[in-house]
């Protein structure tokens, strides 16, 4: 397995390169009056601006190549160069944007993976009952939802009715110690640093705002997972170990726990992979509707504001993400059937 | 029962995570923007509507409008405003005087001298940052555009790279002709103009960013310029993030700059309590940007935001909530134009201009320099239709070029309206009937995400293909990128811009629109550019250089009456604004030169 892992990460600089090289051919197709964009937001910031002046200044109007030789000197120097959109240079960024999304995906993966293997353990146990139809239309609806509309409905009620879940990461008054106070920030996840700074008062305002979205989030993809676990679970049940199982006289919860569940669980695990991989990159709507500053909204301005430093950058750290999270799924594969052996 | 006491423990937790009670602080301000946060706090960079806004906080300037009038400039961090009349501008207008008021602390407790008040204009104008503001001080002073220009001055190259290119004994010399521009006098600062300029005191009124005052020995103790006359090409253009006050301040402003959070993004300001009017009654200031106006609308309904900014397409929405109070049609110094292009390249540009030619499947190069077809374009727009249906009457129809609320505008000047015949006759008279005969195929563009202008173009293009089969317009909307490479070539046949002003005088848009050296004659090919030389440039010139009130509103009189007739563009709006509070905020005062929403030193907030 060892060698398996060592001869992925040695891929990775491959892949890495692939991709950094792809984003500045496409750039390439741009001339450096279009590039210019990232300066000078809207026709209104046109103000006796001198497109010429900022193309010479910001090196817009030299070749591709030489662009691209001199983004990877800096970025083996560690500099991954500045991002007019995020207003910081780009590794601080996502330093800072980043975690917003970790902490996220962190609260949303178990109620989506446990909620989603849930609904889909109980449709498939009582298949073509009331129970199944009920759950299977109860998650497609949300399925089908635009994750807009859904967001909205969620942060209407549960803010605009209860004022329950407020919009953001924190609360104003915890937004100012967090920012201005002797708050020390260890990871950029406002739960983890509330206790680590021993102030119980934010975490559970950190957790406050993390609810709306996390509901979101869950609602929106369990269909996905209940109709994978759903179908891999009957095929499973109509395998000839479970019959056997059964004949044997275990019951039924140790037929569907250990014999069923467990064996319908690989093609859930590559979903659940790529689930997370969603989650990590970022949810561009739900950070948009609940003001939830994550690196998804961050490289979607990038992107739209044609901010190049940016978008290689983050496509850099979504690249390593990828194959890091694979790879992870592929061990998992392995420790779930043990009849799985990585070369 | 596992599952009950799961069930319990989960409704507890729910219970208290969602106990929220909203609790009126009369002491913090909270206001939530649209998309788009301030892009740096450098004065001497600053040129967005964002970043001037906490700008206008933080800093204070020489002058201010009093009670947001613009007819009516009072001191601020000066102690009196300059006039012929006391003795404080001389005859000419060439020599401005400004006392400085003593006893104001900066934040950092030092205190003012006319010494900062220079140091700030000066390095402004040494650090001159591509794109940025400080064209407004090298007009007047030095009758020249940028540092760049003042460097060719004396004697060096105007298309340098790198500063260090250029010889140090020349940019000394630079140095030595920027400097002579304003000397130090005891507690007075002393202006000295390359020629008269009237607006000058409104460049350095309150609303322009520009002018702000700020410390010097603070700038230099944290890495600005040192004030050594030989050493100031390093921090000449620099990157915005490199300058020294790009996300640092120290102002003599009511509030002090706490932090500027760009991952959140959002600025906290907090009351600076030495501040010599008096302290403000808002402790503390929180302005973000949330693009979502779904949550800036829950937000301010909840009361977690004092107001929030609203688009005029979503007024409806919020004139009936309770708690909330709607301020409309505040007038603002801007303009909204169809532009056309007099010399519009046809190679490569074959999707807005089709064949290049004038049989009816194209439009030539020189087709909007016949004045006929701009214009019958001018007559064919419906502009009471726009202004009522799409802006829902957020504006006024303008007179020219000049917005209505400026100086030296000519408010009974004909113009145009929606008048088909009219239309048709121009057209007919155009290149000599061909143009009727022929028919024309042309793309109009406006950029992608502004509706508004999509509807302007569409109205536009509704009336001409009724006027005649063989005219045939296509509304194009283009990503902003490739509005601006166009742009850049004058590719674009019509487009439409806004234009916002950057001080309160008639100058500031005859230039731009009109002058051969202005941004649209850039934009607008060099038949513009020609035409401009041979008619606009010397009444242009004459206009700024007139210190008689009456001479100048002839002169702008003389300039919107050519712009007219001569149809060189279609302003078509004259938008007004508003603002969107809840009731319990208090001294809502409004200036259309001012960046800030609102002047949050005047503000307070009583509960109803």
């Amino acid at each position: 397995m060892l060698t398996f892992i060592a001869r992925r990460l040695l891929f990775l600089p491959v892949v890495l390169i692939g991709v950094t090289l792809l984003i500045f051919v496409a750039m390439s197709l741009l001339s450096p009056y279009q590039l210019v964009s990232t300066y000078i937001k809207s026709p209104e910031e046109l103000k006796n601006q001198s497109l010429d002046d900022l193309v010479r200044k910001y090196g817009l109007d030299q070749p591709v190549h030489v662009r691209y030789i001199n983004w990877v000197k800096n970025l083996l120097k560690g500099d991954l160069g500045y991002s007019v959109s995020a207003n910081m240079h780009v590794a601080e960024a996502i330093a800072k944007r980043f975690p917003a999304t970790l902490e996220l995906a962190l609260f949303a993966i178990i109620p989506v993976v446990l909620g989603g293997i849930w609904l889909g353990t109980i449709s498939a146990k009582h298949y073509n009952k009331p129970l199944d139809h009920f759950s299977r239309v109860f998650a497609i609806v949300g399925w089908s939802l635009p994750d807009f509309v859904f967001g909205l409905i969620v942060l209407m009620i549960f803010y605009g009715v209860f004022g329950w879940f407020p919009p953001g990461r924190l609360s104003m008054w915890a937004d100012s110690i967090v920012l201005t106070g002797d708050f020390v920030r260890y990871t950029g996840m406002n739960t983890v640093d509330a206790l680590l700074n021993k102030r119980l008062d934010i975490f559970w305002d950190a957790v406050r705002h993390l609810i709306a979205p996390v509901i979101t989030l869950s609602y929106l993809w369990w269909a996905y997972l209940l109709r994978i676990t759903r179908s891999s679970m009957l095929e499973v049940m109509n395998k000839d170990y479970v019959r056997t199982a059964r004949a044997k006289g275990l019951t039924e919860r140790v037929v569907m726990n250990r014999h069923v569940r467990r064996n319908a669980l690989i093609p859930v695990a590559t979903v659940s992979g790529s689930m997370v991989l969603g989650l990590l990159g970022g949810v561009v709507i739900v950070e948009t509707v609940f003001d939830y500053k994550g690196i998804g909204l961050l490289t979607a301005t990038g992107a739209q504001q044609l901010d190049y430093t940016l978008v290689l950058g983050t496509t850099l750290f979504y690249g390593l993400l990828l194959v890091l999270v694979n790879l992870v799924v592929d061990v998992l594969y392995a420790i779930i059937d043990p009849r799985v052996r990585l070369e | 029962m596992k599952a009950k006491v799961c069930s319990l423990v989960v409704l507890l937790l729910l219970l208290t995570l969602s106990v929220s009670v909203f609790a009126f602080d009369p002491e913090t301000w909270v206001y939530v923007g649209g998309a788009g946060g301030p892009q740096t706090l450098d004065p001497a960079a600053a040129y967005d509507t964002a970043s001037g806004e906490i700008i206008h906080y933080v800093y204070d300037n020489l002058f201010e409008y009093v009670g947001g009038d613009l007819d009516n400039i009072g001191p601020l961090l000066a102690t009196e405003v300059p006039t012929v009349e006391n003795g404080l501008m001389s005859e000419d207008g060439r020599t401005i005087r400004v006392p400085i008021r003593q006893g104001v602390k900066f934040h950092n407790g030092a205190e003012l001298t006319a010494e900062d008040v220079k140091y700030s204009f000066l390095r402004g104008m040494l650090a001159d940052p591509a794109g940025g503001p400080m064209w407004m001080f090298f007009e007047p002073l030095l009758g020249v555009q940028t540092m760049r220009d003042v460097i060719a001055m004396a004697g060096g190259p105007d298309d340098f790279v790198d500063i260090s290119e250029v010889d140090p004994a020349i940019l000394r010399k630079a140095y030595d002709l920027v400097d002579a521009t304003m000397e130090v006098d005891g507690n007075d600062l002393i202006f000295h103009l390359a020629n008269p300029y009237p607006p000058f005191i409104n460049i350095l009124t309150k609303g322009g960013s520009w002018a702000s005052i700020v410390c010097k020995d603070w700038m230099i103790a944290n890495g600005a310029w040192d004030g050594n006359p030989d050493t100031w090409p390093k921090w000449y253009d620099q990157a915005l993030e490199e300058m020294t006050l790009y996300d640092k301040a120290c102002g003599t402003g009511p509030f002090k700059l706490d932090t500027w959070d760009k991952s959140g993004a959002q600025v906290l300001l907090s009351r600076f309590d030495d501040y010599w009017r008096g302290p403000a009654a808002l402790k503390n200031v929180v302005i973000k940007n949330i693009p979502e106006f779904a949550t800036r609308l829950l937000m301010l309904r909840a009361g977690d935001a004092d107001a929030i900014y609203v688009g005029q397409q979503d007024l409806p929405q919020v004139r009936t909530i309770p708690g909330v109070t709607v301020v409309e049609d505040l007038p603002q110094i801007t303009n909204t134009v169809l532009f056309f292009s007099f010399t519009i390249p046809v190679e490569g540009n074959e999707d807005l201009v089709g064949s290049g030619k004038l049989d009816g499947n194209g439009i030539p190069s020189d087709f909007f320099a016949d004045v006929n077809v701009r214009k019958a374009f001018a007559y064919a727009f419906d502009y009471e239709a726009y202004l009522n249906e799409v802006v829902l009457g957020a504006g006024q129809i303008p007179k020219g070029p000049f917005p209505q609320s400026l100086p030296y505008v000519n408010t009974e000047q004909e113009y145009f309206s929606h008048d088909l015949a009219k239309a048709t006759e121009y057209f007919k008279q155009a290149f000599n009937g061909e143009v009727w005969e022929k028919g024309f195929k042309v793309g109009i563009v406006y950029n992608t995400g502004n509706d508004a202008r999509k509807t302007a173009l569409e109205i536009l293009e509704f009336n001409i293909e009724q006027i005649n089969p063989k005219f045939q317009v296509e509304v194009i909307g283009l990503e902003w990128a490739t509005v601006l490479d166009k742009l850049r070539s004058s590719s674009l046949p019509v487009f439409v811009m806004g234009w916002l002003a950057d001080f309160p005088d008639t100058h500031n848009f005859a230039v731009p629109f009109m002058h051969s050296t202005g941004t649209f004659a850039g934009y607008c090919g060099q038949g513009l550019i020609d035409l401009a030389k041979e008619q606009f440039d010397a009444l242009i010139d004459a206009g700024i250089k007139a210190t008689d009130p009456a001479e100048r509103e002839k002169i702008y009189h003389e300039l919107q009456r050519l712009y007219v007739e001569q149809a060189i563009a279609m302003p078509f709006m004259e938008a007004t604004t508003h603002r969107v509070m809840r009731d319990w905020v208090q001294g809502f005062e409004y200036c259309p030169a001012y960046a800030a929403n609102y002047d949050l030193y005047k503000i307070s907030k009583v509960q109803q």
